[in-house]
């Protein structure tokens, strides 16, 4: 599988990164096969976190067996000094191992967290001492929020080594600030920052609950995904030819295989076919009915 | 509104800022959108479809986004967008007054006779040194299912008006006709590869299938009517053939 140089961080990440989230609803058994699975495919960046069920539990069986082929992303939802470095321990802890290679602020959503993280008593403080201590290499950050809020945090973590954030056609055929994370993408790529991309594989919200129950939802994901192998790889073909150091898996484990093959198989996407692709989410997504054209 | 990357990169490489745009044939706005935002001085945009008028100024003449004139002032969409009702045959504008022309997916709605007289309006409003984009799709390939679905919305327009509602022009054939009346070649760029005909489109091709239907003989009309709709439904969606823009400037 083809590896990028994820930041300055002077690892090569595989194209796709394994979401293990899938791993939280998968029985012991199941999760050891679907390591095993993922690692046959040569990925090597994996990323978890402790709010991911007991996603850190089934992987760290693996984990330990495989350590040195995993680049292993964790986060914390922590904002302050005390909790990061609480939630840090217990996943070292949960995880089993010695080492986060790349720890991430995780879901930054607020100006006001940001203000929160970085200032004193903020949770990055926790994070360079945990880096001084060598308990992890890479600071990261992920975010759904506004692409404003993650370039305004880019400018104020001098030692921000990766962000992770979504796109996908449907966001790149919108050109308001608020869907702008190729704006992200840019910023990223010219201060050598790696990215990592989420929600690839969205296709549109879930109907309201009224209308389908969360428990008749026929994937775990937050969004109803794309689930055709042809989509996935439209898919993933997108998301990995805009730049991104690497396109996280999605987090169903039904998904993970056609995934694998999308990523296995990736030879770039020309951009004449890229904008079939954001053409097409246009049209689903049109407040506007009768468009006979492009 | 959101501008169609097909759109923005037809135009990319275009002196919009500052010129007299004509879009010619304004659907339901995108075009203007994308012409408005990258700052032209005055844009008309015609259409002979009230509807389509109506769309385009409500989608465009409200946006708020200021661009700067040549001479330096700034104003909102809405002073610079003159959306016409009208026919292209007979363009309400004087000899030589338009900078930049853009037909964005205009040709494929023209048989040839139409297409003939457009492109001589064309010719005379634009003004020397003015930029012209066409922008259209090359012919579907054989085995492309929304073929026919097109055949039979063309045979419903054939009984109807005596005309195709479709004619997909290769862009060799477009080329060569602009050059025919003076203009010269700059450029071709492949804009969509391939094209995503979504349930959308072939749910509103069904639907035009359909208007014509009402205007041929009747069982003809309903059986035409009924096959357009269960093609769009069978077919569902197709990504085929290719969205192609000619660029031409125009001799000073």
């Amino acid at each position: 599988m083809e590896t990028r140089p994820l930041g300055n961080t002077g690892h090569d990440s595989t194209v796709m990164t394994f979401g293990t989230i899938a791993l939280n609803w998968l029985e012991q058994e199941g999760a050891n096969q679907m390591v095993e699975h993922v690692l046959d495919y040569g990925v090597n960046h994996f990323d978890v976190a402790p709010t991911y069920g007991d996603a850190e539990l089934k992987l760290e069986p693996k984990l330990r067996q495989h350590r040195e082929e995993i680049f292993l992303g964790c986060k914390t939802g922590e904002r302050d000094y005390e909790g990061a470095w609480q939630r840090l321990e217990q996943s070292l802890d949960r995880l089993g191992v010695e080492k986060i290679d790349l720890y991430q602020v995780h879901g930054l959503e607020y100006d006001e967290e940001l203000d929160e993280i970085t200032g004193d008593g903020g949770a990055l403080e926790a994070f360079r001492e945990a880096k001084a201590e060598g308990l992890i290499d890479y600071i990261g950050l992920t975010s759904h929020s506004r692409p404003s809020l993650i370039l305004n945090a880019i400018d104020r973590i001098d030692d921000l080594e990766s962000v992770m954030f979504p796109l996908n056609p449907v966001v790149a055929g919108k050109d308001d600030e608020e869907h702008d994370y190729e704006a992200v993408l840019r910023r990223a790529n010219e201060e050598n920052i790696g990215t990592l991309g989420i929600k690839a594989f969205a296709a549109e919200s879930w109907p309201d609950t009224d209308e389908l129950p969360e428990r008749d939802r026929p994937f775990c994901n937050w969004y109803r995904p794309v689930c055709s192998p042809d989509a996935i790889r439209d898919r993933f073909d997108f998301a990995a030819s805009q730049g991104l150091t690497s396109v996280v898996s999605a987090g169903d484990p039904k998904l993970v295989t056609m995934i694998l093959e999308a990523a296995a198989d990736y030879d770039g996407l020309d951009e004449a076919a890229q904008r079939s692709l954001i053409e097409a989410a246009r049209h689903d997504d049109s407040p506007v009915p009768e468009q006979l054209h492009h | 509104m959101d501008i169609p990357r097909t759109v923005s990169v037809a135009l990319a490489d275009r002196p919009v800022e500052g010129s007299r745009c004509l879009e010619a044939g304004a659907g339901v706005g995108a075009t203007t959108a994308g012409l408005v935002d990258a700052g032209a001085s005055r844009v008309y945009a015609i259409t002979n479809d009230r509807g389509h008028a109506l769309s385009t100024r409500e989608r465009v003449g409200d946006e708020s986004g200021l661009s700067a004139a040549p001479n330096g002032k700034r104003s909102g969409a809405a002073d610079r967008l003159a959306v016409l009702e009208a026919d292209l045959r007979a363009i309400p504008l004087p000899d030589g007054s338009v900078d930049l022309i853009t037909a964005h997916g205009l040709c494929n709605v023209l048989d040839p006779p139409a297409l003939s007289r457009i492109v001589d309006e064309l010719h005379r409003v634009a003004a020397p040194g003015s930029h012209l984009v066409v922008d259209d799709y090359d012919p579907l390939p054989n085995d492309a299912a929304v073929r026919d679905l097109f055949a039979v919305e063309n045979a419903a327009s054939e009984l109807a008006t005596g005309r195709s509602a479709l004619t997909f022009y290769p862009s060799s054939v477009l080329r060569d006709l602009f050059v025919g009346k003076g203009w010269a070649f700059d450029r071709e760029r492949t804009l969509l590869d391939p094209v995503p005909w979504t349930a959308s489109h072939l749910s509103a091709h069904a639907d035009a299938a359909a208007s014509f239907a009402v205007n041929c003989p009747d069982v003809v009309g309903d059986l035409l009517a009924a096959r357009a709709e269960r093609l769009a439904a069978e077919i569902g969606n197709e990504s085929v053939g290719r969205m192609y823009s000619l660029a031409f400037r125009f001799p000073t």
